[in-house]
């Protein structure tokens, strides 16, 4: 499927990116890890590696796939990953309260991680044959229909981090297909709306987020751990010991780390284990604790370096399914980013998205390695080639 | 292509602005964080993690001069608790349970304690090792033992009031242990243990041990051995019939200043000082200021020889009282007053007349002189001892002097002093007139005995002149070899001294039946090794002057510890003529020996010609016959009888004097100091006395003294 022209156009850059971000990941995880599972300190780096060299693998595969096929396979896509979703709902196995995993034999599956995958390359080819057909409210209707009904069935789960990633990806892409720019702006506004709804409702509901709510005035169509979430997000010291836990001691690490940090290892709030799920959602407090200002500001502009190449490549794009699956990724890349520091550093709630690549988890290094093939596959492929 | 490649790339342009803007609020929010609430941030963290278990720094030793350890620290286990990890075990019913009878406190307090909402918790501070081991074998979780380290003064009441006691965190509270604290405390350590959220102990988490550093080590002046002769004497004398209040002795090296021994009564144990009621902790010898009454007729005295308003040789008349403006102060002894006599003889009875009429004059020759004196001797100001609550003692502001005053100074009233003051006054007369800071601490030493301070002995300013204190010496030498300091006099040493019967002044005037009896002495006067002071206040009924309560005390106390110190006996034999009193030819005088071994009291003996025996089984001699003073024949047999120190004497007796030898005047001086009355039988010397020597009677009964017949002549002839 490759010829020698297009491993000319090989993105030694883009790589090089990914390559340096995985291996900064493994450094900062050995430390996070190391006091997680007792006597066994490389643990967790020992299974990260492995999924690394499988994450290699996959993005190699997808790579060399020509994603133009993915065109015509869209429709089949999206219908798959409905049926996942829903076989996640009725046979998924409970984990901290929300059926998230599917078990296959000794794997076990995150279908939302591939569900984000899977919803770009069909949304992309949905937009590739609606193009300049996104001009009214009536020609977005098909597309929220499009994105709601998987986005629906992961808030079931519930997941509503996952779900926003669903918005988010809809948003870029809609954006970049072309999407009427006042519909945009409206949607947004909507979006914007609804968040200030939600946070009035939060604010009587809470006597000024200074107690937990008791009746919703307005009911939402979200768990109380949500919406407790959301209130802690506010006034993180309502419950210190309790939702206002994570939120507070993430920012009291991070803040304690200095310009320098305290040394790889000597991270007293995350080694004391202090603050939870540091090898997996907060891993970017461990960055900032023992590396301080100037790991976290490094992690910051690799990220930043990535989605820039990341946006070269799409703009380059020898067609516009790539260009609008690039945005997809970039979109959903630049969102985990967002919410997931955002979160450890007290500027968004907490969702439970981690960060790709850095945190701890195959299922979803895989989905990132699986997208970034498909970026890379892109490159590959941005000259218009002879067959 | 519906979608130009033009719009496109504005509208991927847009994307990127939006992500540049993402990534540019994070940064700011990270910087924000770390820098601007970054150290409230880091202190949080810390809060959150550590917990510190302290230990107590060693305490440093506390030496006598020989370095005899007065003060010592060892180490002590204490239990805590870590409240969160006992609530994480969930037991805590079950540890209260286990842990209530060893440390015998009740189940529900325990449990109060082991539960409370703190990350750290005492449980029982400084604990039995057995007890501490039974509850390490017990191994409860969140119950933990730190070794601490406790006072602990192995010498018990011993020196209390210098020592002071350190308290459960190792801070010193009372004497030397709070003035020298700095130096004794050392520097505390910790162990830091880090915790994880759950309050658990990590167990990979840093245990630091940041050890502590001991305490420096202090040298005193204090001897132990003097210290334990004046806390002997103190012991015998609050016990005897006196009873007084309160009792203090300081001996001083009148050289440096030193403090050798510095006791009070009441004491306590510092061991245990909980247990005794907290005035008893009060060092009285240098916070109580009390009317100094006629020892302080020594400063009087040498202020006026040294101005030359008075020498020895005065004459002066005693009516029994002086009338000063309107007031009329009287003599001690109105009722026989002293008649014609020089001023040394003024000294010798202490004669109150004699005094204020030296204080006037000195206050005629120049107005504030006596002051000057005063002053410069050191009252008034604290003696810079560096015991706590040393007091500066009263003085009627200058301003405010009326010659009233000046007259009731020069006898020891109207100023109140402490006890300290007066003494180191006093030494400055024997030290030739240099006045020296009295110093409680030699050095201090680190753990290796390395000298980190070493305190000199300091002056402070000459008061007198050297020929005047020689002079006033003199004088109060002749005070103990003929006055009414005889009671002190040491066999075998030139001693001077002064005694002090002063009564106690209250509310609306002088208070009847309470006095201040005291007794300051130098010896050898000629080489002052030794000044001390007895200061017995209130005692109860008689004696309560001076030289017969006080002075005798201070013989005790000095004629054992010049031996102790050995210093030589400097007796010449034309000394002896003239200081001893009334030796009879081919008679010996009896040394006294109580509160020595049998050993030493049969060398003391010895020395003299006489023979010793023993009755009575004990340490030391309690009771000797016939007593010290006594002129027995040479080779006579002296009585010892043997017993425990703490032997006192009946309640309510008074010893009856030797009076053979002795001629009519001074017997009846002598029963009437001691309150006995006398029933004389002819004129001239004593042959016979009813009851004999030694004998133990009531006061207030009466003494048949028979003397002889013959010698009349000598006493018509008498001065």
């Amino acid at each position: 499927m490759l010829e020698r022209k297009t491993i000319k156009n090989l993105d030694w850059t883009f790589l090089w990116l990914i390559a340096i971000i995985l291996m900064s990941s493994l450094v900062v995880l050995k430390s996070a890890s190391a006091n997680v599972v007792t006597g066994q300190p490389y643990y967790f780096v020992k299974k990260q590696v492995l999924w690394i060299g499988i994450g290699f693998c996959a993005m190699t595969v997808i790579a060399s796939f020509n994603y133009r096929q993915f065109l015509k396979l869209g429709n089949y896509i999206y219908l798959l990953n409905l049926g996942i979703l829903l076989a996640v709902l009725l046979f998924g196995e409970e984990s901290k309260g929300a059926q998230r995993w599917i078990g296959l034999g000794p794997f076990e599956f995150q279908p939302s991680e591939f569900a984000k995958i899977a919803i770009i390359i069909s949304f992309a080819a949905f937009l590739n044959r609606r193009q300049g057909c996104l001009n009214t409210f009536k020609d977005l209707i098909p597309c929220f229909l499009y994105i709601g009904i998987p986005m629906l069935l992961i808030l079931k789960q519930p997941d509503l981090g996952t779900s926003l990633v669903f918005l988010a990806i809809m948003l870029g892409m809609l954006w970049a297909g072309g999407a009427n720019p006042k519909l945009m702006v409206s949607l947004i506004l909507v979006i914007l709306l609804l968040v200030i709804i939600i946070f009035g409702i939060l604010f009587v509901a809470t006597d000024g987020f200074q107690k937990p709510p008791e009746d919703l005035p307005i009911p939402l169509p979200l768990k109380s751990y949500q919406l407790m979430r959301l209130i802690i997000f506010v006034n993180p010291d309502m419950d210190p010991l309790g939702a206002g836990y994570h939120m507070i001691q993430s920012q009291v690490a991070i803040g304690s780390g200095g310009f320098v940090g305290k040394g790889m290892g000597n991270g007293s709030q995350v080694q004391g284990n202090f603050l939870p799920e540091h090898h997996t959602d907060f891993i970017f407090s461990v960055v900032g604790e023992e590396l301080g200002f100037i790991g976290g500001s490094l992690v910051l502009l690799m990220f930043f370096l990535l989605i820039t190449r990341m946006i070269k490549i799409a703009t380059e794009s020898r067609d516009i399914f790539g260009t609008l699956i690039v945005i997809g990724i970039t979109s959903m890349l630049c969102f985990h980013v967002m919410i997931n520091i955002g979160m450890t550093i007290g500027i968004m709630p907490v969702t439970g998205l981690p960060l790709p690549f850095m945190s701890y988890g195959g299922s979803g290094l895989l989905t990132n390695m699986v997208s970034m093939g498909l970026v890379l596959g892109i490159a590959l492929r941005k000259e218009q080639l002879t067959f | 292509m519906q979608v130009t490649t033009v719009t496109m790339r504005r509208r991927i342009a847009v994307l990127f602005f939006g992500a540049v803007a993402v990534f540019f609020l994070l940064f700011i929010r990270l910087g924000y964080l770390m820098f601007v609430e970054g150290s409230e941030l880091r202190l949080k963290a810390e809060q959150l993690r550590m917990r510190e278990v302290p230990v107590a720094a060693k305490r440093g030793i506390i030496y006598d001069r020989n370095m005899k350890k007065l003060a010592v620290s060892i180490s002590a286990d204490s239990v805590y608790a870590l409240p969160p990890e006992v609530k994480h075990s969930g037991k805590a019913d079950e540890i209260a349970k286990k842990l209530a009878p060893i440390l015998e406190i009740s189940e529900d307090k325990l449990k109060e304690k082991i539960t409370a909402d703190r990350s750290f918790e005492w449980v029982k501070r400084k604990l039995d090792f057995e007890k501490a081991q039974q509850i390490r074998d017990l191994e409860l979780p969140g119950i933990k033992i730190v070794e601490e380290s406790q006072r602990f003064y192995p010498k018990d009441q011993l020196a209390c009031h210098i020592l002071g006691f350190a308290g459960l965190d190792n801070q010193g509270l009372e004497g030397i242990e709070v003035t020298r604290d700095a130096d004794l405390k050392g520097i505390p350590g910790e162990i830091v243990i880090e915790y994880d959220a759950r309050g658990r102990e990590l167990p990979q988490a840093i245990h630091k041990f940041n050890s502590p550093v001991d305490g420096n080590s202090l040298v005193l002046t204090i001897d132990e051995t003097i210290q334990y002769f004046a806390e002997r004497e103190l012991d015998k004398v609050m016990a005897s019939p006196s009873k007084p209040k309160n009792a203090t002795i300081i001996v001083m090296r009148p050289k440096t200043g030193e403090i050798l021994a510095l006791a009070s009564r009441p004491g306590y144990d510092p061991n245990n000082y909980g247990s005794f009621a907290s005035q008893n902790w009060r060092n009285i010898a240098v916070s109580n200021s009390y009317e100094p009454g006629s020892t302080f007729k020594i400063v009087t005295m040498s202020a006026a020889l040294e101005e030359d308003v008075v020498d020895p040789d005065d004459r002066f008349y005693d009516p029994g009282y002086v009338v000063v403006g309107d007031r009329r102060i009287k003599c001690w002894r109105s009722y026989q007053p002293h008649g014609s006599q020089s001023f040394r003889e003024v000294v010798q009875n202490s004669c109150n007349p004699g005094f204020v009429e030296v204080g006037m004059k000195l206050e005629e020759k120049e107005k504030g002189l006596f002051y000057k004196y005063i002053n410069a001797f050191g009252f008034g100001t604290k003696t810079g001892l560096g015991l706590p609550g040393e007091a500066s003692g009263l003085m009627i502001k200058e301003k405010n002097l009326k010659p009233i005053n000046i007259a009731t100074i020069s006898i020891g009233q109207s100023i109140s002093v402490t006890p300290l003051q007066i003494l180191t006054a006093a030494c400055a007369v024997s030290n030739g007139g240099v006045l020296m800071e009295p110093q409680i601490v030699k050095e201090v030493i680190d753990s290796n005995d390395n000298v980190i301070q070493d305190f000199t002995p300091k002056s402070v300013r000459r008061v007198i002149s050297q020929e005047t204190a020689n002079l006033t010496c003199d004088i109060l030498e002749s005070v103990v070899a003929e006055g009414t300091g005889r009671n002190a006099y040491i066999e075998g040493y030139r001693v001077g001294g002064k005694t002090g019967t002063a009564q106690k002044a209250g509310p609306g005037g002088y208070m009847q039946g309470k006095y201040v009896a005291s007794f300051i002495g130098i010896a050898p006067v000629n080489d002052p090794q030794i000044a001390a002071l007895v200061v017995i206040d209130e005692p109860q009924g008689y004696p309560y002057y001076g030289g017969t309560l006080a002075a005798p005390i201070f013989k005790a106390v000095v004629e054992d510890s010049l031996r102790y110190l050995g210093v030589p006996s400097q007796y010449a034999e034309g000394e002896k003529e003239e200081t001893a009193p009334q030796a009879v030819k081919k008679t010996v005088t009896v040394p006294e020996v109580i509160n020595l071994s049998f050993e030493e009291a049969k060398k003391v003996l010895t020395l003299e010609g006489l023979k010793a025996e023993i009755k009575g089984e004990g340490p030391i001699v309690t009771q000797q016959t016939p007593g010290g003073m006594a002129k027995v024949e040479a080779g006579s047999t002296v009585l010892l009888r043997m017993g425990n120190n703490d032997a006192s004497p009946a309640p309510g007796y008074v010893t009856v004097p030797d009076l053979t030898g002795k001629r009519i005047r001074e017997v009846a001086e002598l029963l009437g100091i001691m309150n006995l009355k006398l029933n004389s039988v002819g004129h001239g010397r004593v042959i016979e006395q009813e009851p004999i020597p030694g004998s133990k009677i009531k006061a207030g009964e009466t003494v048949t003294v028979t003397f002889s017949d013959e010698e009349i002549t000598e006493e018509t002839m008498g001065p």
